[in-house]
């Protein structure tokens, strides 16, 4: 594998980051007072073109940068990252079975992200678990992060196959 | 006996060997997170993880704000489309205001010689007269969990850390980050943040803390006087200039012996408004002590006086 996909998969992640961060929230684009995971939805796309370690190095900087970006300590969005790519490496095999199972994929490694980095908010001192509407917090990005995805995997897909194509390892 | 425990440590060896070179990785990375999270929490917002989140801001912020231009009119028009059903029940409630503004306006002049006299005779610094930087807020959190905004005023336009930030309805948070160009406030919804805050009737002092997504949480020990829905509640000038609008107490509450009073507060600002801000500068909680002046503030072309 060249270097191009690893490449191609972070200017993705730094385009998701900026529309994330100026689109989507409080006052711009929050339906029913939620947002999608766009940059997760990003990094789980490119992840079924990687291999391992680049993968898990992209979860890992795309994390990172919601830190940086965000307002909680670093590493919180890091460690989560780098678990939702540890499981999509794991299941990518599944993604030729069909749209229904990517799609459940997504919204499952999604809601396992929000549970996940909540839990661990906690865990150093955050008070996370005091926010009002704490579900529909967690479920709603899930679901429509699949939305999301539904637009974010083609475009994906169309950038990074075609050079990929005897690299996706199962 | 020693071969015993010769052979669990290569079994424990072997069983390691047997991780793939991504599960390695993945611990490590893991296990990297977590050493972050860790120093970080330690540090307190401080030390080498604000370099690194200075040093992000400065990539980051111009392309955001930018990019800011471009998606506040598609995200403007998607909130106008998604909220026109609800425009006529906001009408009607803005009238309905309107009208009871009007009849409190009535009050406000004499109110106002009134707190001009006190504020003399106490030697108080009025909070219309604190100097303020307007700043605009260009990007948000990356999550919903993010209850903070950026500005686009920084070190180099005065912003310093712990600053009070303020719209025309009240508070808005406080300058949690400061970059050169730019500065990171922490709304007051969020729940890391608390407020200390006096009730307008009762003139009971406790404090709110966010419960994110819009809702604040009024909490006061020892309260001997009951909150009504509708008391107005202030900042009462400890870590905040005093006098700021804070919000409107949802709920009456009463303490019970022993127990705190909490209740439910509505914000003054409406977050989703937001888009122009204040942040006051000139002022720090030291001033709050009675023989300190207010520090003056540093010649700047962007401050103006309120």
């Amino acid at each position: 594998m060249t270097g191009r996909p690893v490449a191609v998969s972070l200017a993705l992640v730094v385009v998701a980051i900026i529309v994330q961060t100026t689109l989507f929230g409080d006052g711009r684009v929050q339906p029913f007072g939620a947002s999608p995971l766009l940059v997760l939805a990003v990094v789980l796309a490119c992840v079924r073109y990687l291999e391992p370690e680049p993968a898990l190095l992209l979860g890992f900087t795309s994390g990172l940068l919601l830190d940086l970006l965000g307002g909680s300590p670093l590493g919180l969005w890091a460690m989560t990252y780098v678990v939702s790519v540890y499981v999509a490496l794991r299941l990518r095999h599944r993604a030729d079975d069909g749209a229904v199972v990517v799609a459940v994929g997504v919204g499952g490694i999604a809601l396992m992200a929000q549970g996940l980095f909540l839990l661990a908010s906690t865990l150093f001192g955050q008070r996370l678990l005091a926010t009002t509407g704490l579900v529909k917090l967690v479920v709603l990005p899930a679901l429509y992060t699949v939305v999301v995805a539904g637009f974010v995997f083609p475009l994906v897909t169309w950038l990074l196959r075609e050079r990929t194509v005897g690299t996706w390892l199962r | 006996m020693g071969d015993g425990r010769l052979s669990r440590a290569a079994a424990l060896m072997f069983s390691f060997r047997r991780f793939d070179r991504s599960t390695t990785l993945f611990l490590s990375l893991l296990m990297l997170s977590f050493l972050l999270a860790t120093f970080d929490v330690r540090a307190q917002g401080t030390g080498v993880g604000s370099v690194l989140r200075e040093g992000a801001q400065g990539v980051f912020g111009p392309v955001q704000e930018l990019a800011t231009a471009v998606t506040r009119p598609v995200a403007g028009f998607i909130d106008g489309v998604s909220n026109i059903a609800g425009l006529r029940e906001e009408v009607e409630r803005l009238r309905a205001e309107n009208t009871e503004l009007s009849n409190q306006l009535v009050d406000i002049q004499s109110l106002r010689n009134r707190v001009e006299e006190l504020e003399q005779l106490n030697d108080l610094e009025p909070i219309g007269d604190l100097p303020t930087i307007p700043a605009r807020i260009f990007a948000l959190g990356p999550t919903d969990f993010d209850q903070v905004r950026w500005i686009d005023k920084g070190r180099e336009h005065g912003v310093a850390l712990g600053q009070a930030v303020i719209d025309e309805d009240g508070l808005v948070g406080r300058i949690d980050l400061v970059a050169s160009k730019s500065a990171r406030v922490r709304l007051i919804t969020d729940p890391r943040l608390s407020v200390g805050v006096r009730d307008l009737a009762t003139n009971e002092t406790g404090w709110v803390e966010g419960l994110g997504q819009g809702e604040l949480q009024l909490k006061m020990f020892g309260a001997a006087k009951p909150v009504q829905a509708g008391d107005r509640l202030v900042t009462d000038g400890t870590r905040f200039p005093p006098g700021i609008d804070v919000g409107t107490v949802v709920d009456a509450a009463e303490a019970e012996a022993s127990f705190a009073l909490v209740t439910e507060v509505e914000p003054a600002i409406h977050l989703p408004e937001i888009d122009f801000v204040k942040v006051i500068v000139g002022w720090s909680p030291l001033d709050a002590g009675e023989d300190s002046e207010p520090s003056e503030p540093e010649t700047n072309p962007l401050v103006t006086e309120r």
